[in-house]
């Protein structure tokens, strides 16, 4: 092998290699460029030896090699995969990808820098698309994401503006109420009170969800809640005066201090009760219990009954925005039991649901040990 | 860009080297493209660095745009700085009517253009002084390495600050007094920009270097510290 190599020209190697090959000096004048170096840019063979090597660059790649490549070169003594703009007798610039190695000065030898270049107009084209993909989807992601922002900004804000009329007709029903009224009136009144009630309950999910989604949480005041049952109680009621066809039974044990956000302890039964007489069986009655365990953890379930929760239903159960089926006209937003979920969270607790043939229960547990958080 | 000229002054000077933000070994969270977006902000570092090393009448040493940096910094805080070395400053690279910078507008739109297909050289040569830590070889290639995945768009927007600067109001503003290092054929900032920095900068000299290219830091150490030498 050896005895064949030698046998080789290596001027002629040099000359005709399959790539461009130029030897530049430390101070930039080419000592000698090859033959494919010298074709491609249109020179006549030989006649870039002695010029500058910064004169076949353009002008953005004379500023890299002078800035950056140059420098590193005292530092390192190898660079690659550079991409560079050779320039062409004819002014024309044609795209390389450059590996330049640098060899020190010695007794009879100037310092060198090997440069080495292939071509590289296609891949150049193909980066170029590359890239004006990714900022492409740069872009449209920044866009989609300042929309979804106005969005939910969008709703906080419609939130709060439908909360004051709602408040003012709360307040006139509850004056009515206190006239005295014929028996259809005094329907019409309870018929409106249940669904302000219900309606200020979807106002509060979706502000809530605008707010977790804006990044605030859900927000939670902790105190130690001593009188958590008639709070639960009272929204018992509400649910029972807004559905009077239906039975909600509520059993309460022991309520020891609950360390907890009283309002949304309430938000968080409102929904669940709200969600199981929603979706539970009409004719079955919905069930509450509420207890504190010897450890303080507190324990809330709400059960009804009915068909049980199809599995694919299951997983995405406490997603914003998913609704089951519904009976009447009780279709909400799909986003009572995200929100429950989420105040259970806050609470250092967890919301689980189990569905059988016979119940579908929804227990929400929140440790004695928040009382220290 | 100083290990070769840095280590010469160490024993009579107390040294400081720093990285601009965006740059080798700074904290790359701390960068802002508004603040960065002229050398005003990168002056303003200088400023407060300076001010919390509680620097007073003491020597500034700035490479190419870090130069006019420099004058800059001195400009907003004359206390700080009673001297200083501009090695290759340009005022502005962009041609003007009277004056010469060496670049078309078009030159430095192609540049900047080019920064797409070459993110990896670009940032790579940002971070020089990481590289090569001679104690730990391997701490600056990891370095390196992870500041060339961090950012081409700073190095992008570092370059539009500095070629798309005009500095030259502010050179007579300057009180220091001050030493240019010129090199020869240094395409970047020219002999003629040289000479421009040195008229418009009241009392300052300009020494031309045998050396040539724009960074006679790294090649022509020996005859840098020389210079500087003689000027301190």
């Amino acid at each position: 092998m050896t005895e064949q190599i030698s046998e080789y020209d290596y001027q002629e190697l040099f000359d005709n290699a399959p790539c461009g090959y130029v030897l530049v000096r430390t101070d930039g004048i080419i000592l000698r460029a090859n033959g494919w170096l010298t074709t491609l840019l249109g020179y006549q063979w030989g006649s870039l030896d002695g010029t500058r090597f910064r004169d076949i660059l353009s002008m953005a790649s004379r500023i890299l090699y002078e800035t950056n490549l140059a420098p590193l070169l005292t530092l390192q003594d190898h660079i690659g995969e550079v991409t560079l703009d050779l320039k062409r007798r004819d002014g024309s610039t044609t795209p390389v990808i450059m590996g330049a190695s640098a060899v020190s000065a010695s007794s009879d030898q100037p310092g060198t820098i090997r440069i080495a270049f292939v071509q590289a107009g296609e891949r150049r084209l193909y980066e170029r698309e590359l890239a004006s993909a990714r900022d492409d989807a740069e872009r449209g992601l920044q866009r989609e994401k300042r929309d979804g922002k106005l969005r939910e900004q969008f709703v906080a804000v419609l939130g709060h503006d439908l909360r004051n009329p709602l408040a003012s007709i709360a307040a006139a029903t509850r004056i009515l109420e206190k006239e005295a009224l014929s028996e259809r009136g005094r329907q019409v009144v309870g018929l409106m009170k249940g669904s302000t009630s219900r309606m200020s309950g979807l106002i509060d999910n979706v502000l809530d969800f605008a707010r977790t989604r804006l990044g605030g949480g859900i927000g939670i005041e902790l105190r130690d809640e001593h009188a958590l049952e008639p709070l639960i109680e009272q929204v018992v009621e509400e649910l029972r005066a807004a559905n009077p066809a239906r039975e909600v039974q509520a059993t309460y044990s022991t309520i020891g201090p609950v360390r907890c956000d009283s309002g949304r302890i309430g938000q968080l039964v409102s929904n669940l009760l709200g969600n199981a007489l929603s979706h539970g069986d009409a004719l079955k009655p919905v069930s509450l219990r509420a207890e504190t365990g010897d450890d303080g953890t507190f324990r809330l379930w709400v059960v009804n009954g009915g068909s049980p929760i199809p599995l694919e239903v299951m997983e995405t159960l406490f997603h914003p925005f998913v609704r089951g089926q519904a009976h009447g006209t009780a279709e909400g937003l799909g986003l009572g039991l995200y929100i429950a979920q989420e105040i259970a969270k806050a609470h250092g607790g967890t919301l689980t649901v189990t569905s059988t043939e016979t119940e579908t229960r929804f227990t929400c547990e929140i440790p004695g040990k928040a009382a220290s958080i | 860009m100083w290990r070769f000229v840095a280590p010469a002054f160490e024993g009579d000077f107390k040294v400081v080297l720093m990285d601009h933000v965006g740059a080798g070994g700074s904290d790359i969270s701390a960068y802002d493209s508004a603040k960065y977006a002229s050398l005003d902000g990168y002056a303003d570092d200088i400023v407060e660095l300076g001010r919390e090393l509680g620097i007073h009448d003491g020597i500034l040493v700035g490479h190419s745009v870090s130069a006019m940096i420099g004058v800059l910094a001195s400009i907003k805080a004359p206390e700080l700085f009673d001297t200083l070395i501009l090695v290759g400053p340009s005022p502005r690279y962009i041609d003007d009517t009277d004056y010469t910078g060496g670049f078309g507008a078009s030159d430095i739109e192609e540049l900047l253009a080019s920064f797409a297909d070459n993110p990896l050289a670009w940032s790579a040569a940002m971070a020089p002084a990481i590289m090569g830590n001679r104690d730990r070889p391997e701490l600056g290639q990891e370095l390196t390495a992870s500041f060339c995945r961090t950012d081409p768009k700073i190095a992008q927007e570092f370059a539009r600050a500095t070629f798309t600067s005009d500095n030259r109001a502010d050179l007579p503003k300057v009180k220091a007094r001050t030493l240019i290092l010129q090199c020869r054929d240094d395409i970047i900032a020219g002999q003629t920009v040289g000479e421009y920095v040195r008229d418009k900068i009241g009392g300052s000299r300009l020494v031309l270097l045998d050396a040539t290219g724009h960074c006679p830091n790294l090649s022509a150490p020996d005859e840098v510290v020389r210079a500087m030498r003689a000027f301190v």
